[in-house]
């Protein structure tokens, strides 16, 4: 059995001419919580729907829970719970016959997990779903999901009308009930806090691409940002190198690790080091997919504000 | 699952037609049955019954009788075939909800089988439901029972599965209950209109040829069961449900 709930190598889905996902690599631990990041239209649902079936893929190759994208489809929707982006399920349907409709199809089905989330979440369980609020909609989605006694959960922006504190607990659900039963959390979110609070690995796609692909912890131990100044912008390279950003004569430096030996390279090359910081996930997700734009000047390559 | 969910979605409808077709036979055989008493009431006043006018309008009831079945079941499969093939699996794209169906762990082409399993049976039962209304009354009108009238039922039959297949797959390619309405009705009205549009036109009497062909099992005089016209219905019937798997096979969502 492979040690990977997700691995897909080259994968890519063009629609026309647009390449929605180009070339992606994945890999992602069985066991872990995955938070897949981008920006609007950098690839994510597509890759979802790519890896459950809804999309042929144009090119590459994929495997979830060890089963083959295009031979073994209904084995992998046997083992995965799917929150859909859209939240839409039957509207003459009350969540109650949801439940029953969802059941018959996979045989791990809990209905003494059903009855506690339908109570722990407050869903009006015989009201018609297309009556119901978008909260009230993600929480029956997410209860299908949950129930099924799936090894993989495939969260497409999870908490989409939630509160506060129904996203909080349904972050320590996630967490309690099924990460620590051994069961892969893959998980699509534009929340980088919520990501961060529980995820242990993130990936970061751009255009397709996959731009960083690390555990969260290898970001908060290693990951540094570099602030220096210098009258003339030297070349500098290295593999740890993220992403650079100038701001007239100053310069920001992401590096993955070696940080210090990193500011010794640019000393040498006559730059003054500002300061060396810890960064967090979001610092990294904007230092890596932030465009640089016009700023209130009108300058073109500055940064509006701060990496 | 997704039988019980279509089921579910459609009963009321599969309901409601059913009780107005068995309403129409009923009505419908009432007035053929009233019509002819009356008659044979005026015969009776006006000279002894005589045996052989008996049988004359025993004879004609019946004969009115099964052109009710033949006339009203031809659009009653028209309409249900139309309808329920309209709300079938299709319709689910428009709504949004095609991503959730498919990825229950189930082959995409056992949701187009099981919308067509309910589909068809509740035809097959609208349109048997007008014959059934007139049942008791062939009985009264005749000694010799229903018999062959029931015979025309199986092209009837074929035909609404042929219509429901059309309307089943146009609601798949159109994604919404109103686009494949909209497309299986201009299908059939295609159907009904160019052969004779060819004719006008070019005088090619080809098509139109073989449009009455298929249709002999619309005729009043249509009582028998006609084997190769059934099979024809059948047939495009199958190619519709072929063309849906195919469809729903390689569609993406």
């Amino acid at each position: 059995m492979s040690d990977l709930a997700i691995h897909t190598q080259g994968l890519a889905k063009f629609f026309g001419k647009t390449r929605a996902v180009d070339g992606l690599d994945l890999r992602v631990p069985r066991g872990s919580v995955y938070g897949f990041l981008g920006r609007n239209g950098a690839g994510k649902t597509t890759t979802i729907k790519t890896l459950l079936g809804l999309l042929r893929p144009t090119a590459g190759s994929a495997q979830v829970l060890g089963y083959d994208i295009r031979r073994d489809l209904i084995a992998i929707l046997g083992r995965t719970g799917f929150v859909p982006e859209n939240k839409t399920l039957f509207d003459s349907l009350t969540p109650a016959q949801l439940v029953r409709f969802n059941r018959g199809y996979f045989p791990n089905w809990s209905d003494e997990l059903a009855a506690r989330y339908a109570e722990l979440f407050e869903i009006p369980m015989h009201a018609r779903f297309g009556k119901l609020s978008m909260g009230n909609k993600t929480k029956v989605c997410h209860l299908l999901a949950l129930c099924q006694g799936a090894e993989l959960l495939v969260l497409d922006e999870p908490n989409v009308g939630l509160d506060p504190v129904i996203t909080d607990l349904l972050l320590r659900v996630l967490v309690e009930d099924h990460v620590s039963e051994g069961r892969t959390v893959f998980l699509s979110s534009h929340q980088l806090a919520e990501v961060e609070r529980i995820a242990d690995w993130v990936g970061i796609i751009e255009n397709g691409k996959i731009l960083l692909e690390t555990r969260l912890e290898d970001i908060r131990q290693n990951y540094r940002l570099i602030r220096a100044a210098a009258e003339t912008a030297p070349s500098v390279s290295s593999p740890h190198l993220v992403a650079a950003k100038r701001l007239e004569n100053f310069w920001s430096y992401l590096v993955a690790r070696d940080a210090e030996d990193f500011a010794a390279m640019l000393r040498t090359k006559g730059m003054t080091i500002l300061e060396i910081l810890p960064v967090s996930l979001g610092e990294v997700f904007l230092g890596l997919t932030r465009k640089e734009v016009p700023c209130i000047s009108g300058k073109l390559g500055t940064i509006p504000a701060p990496v | 699952m997704y039988l019980w969910k279509t089921w579910h979605d459609s009963r009321t409808r599969v309901v409601v037609y059913i009780l107005a077709a068995l309403s129409v036979g009923l009505l419908s055989g009432l007035e053929v049955v009233t019509w002819a008493n009356w008659h044979t009431l005026q015969l009776t006043l006006e000279r002894p019954i005589h045996r052989n006018n008996w049988d004359f309008y025993g004879d004609l009831t019946f004969d009115l009788l099964r052109w009710q079945v033949i006339g009203y079941g031809q659009v009653a499969a028209l309409l249900a075939g139309l309808s329920l093939g309209a709300s079938g699996v299709g319709r689910e794209y428009g709504a949004g909800t095609m991503h959730f169906v498919l990825t229950r762990p189930r082959a995409r082409t056992n949701f187009v089988f099981t919308d067509w399993m309910t589909g068809l049976t509740a035809m097959v039962i609208v349109v048997g439901a007008l014959a059934y209304g007139v049942l008791p009354f062939l009985w009264f009108a005749h000694a010799q029972g229903p018999g062959n009238i029931l015979m025309g039922l199986p092209s009837l039959w074929a035909l609404g599965a042929a219509i429901f297949g059309l309307a089943s797959f146009t609601t798949l390619v159109g994604g919404s209950a109103p686009k494949g309405l909209v497309l299986s009705v201009a299908g059939v009205l295609t159907y009904l209109f160019l052969p004779a549009a060819l004719y006008e036109w070019w005088h090619m009497d080809t098509l139109i040829k073989a449009q009455n062909w298929t249709l002999q099992i619309l005729s009043r005089d249509s009582y028998h069961f006609h084997w190769s016209v059934t099979v024809f219905w059948l047939a495009a019937a199958a190619s519709f449900l072929g063309a849906s798997l195919l469809w729903i096979k390689f569609r993406e969502v």
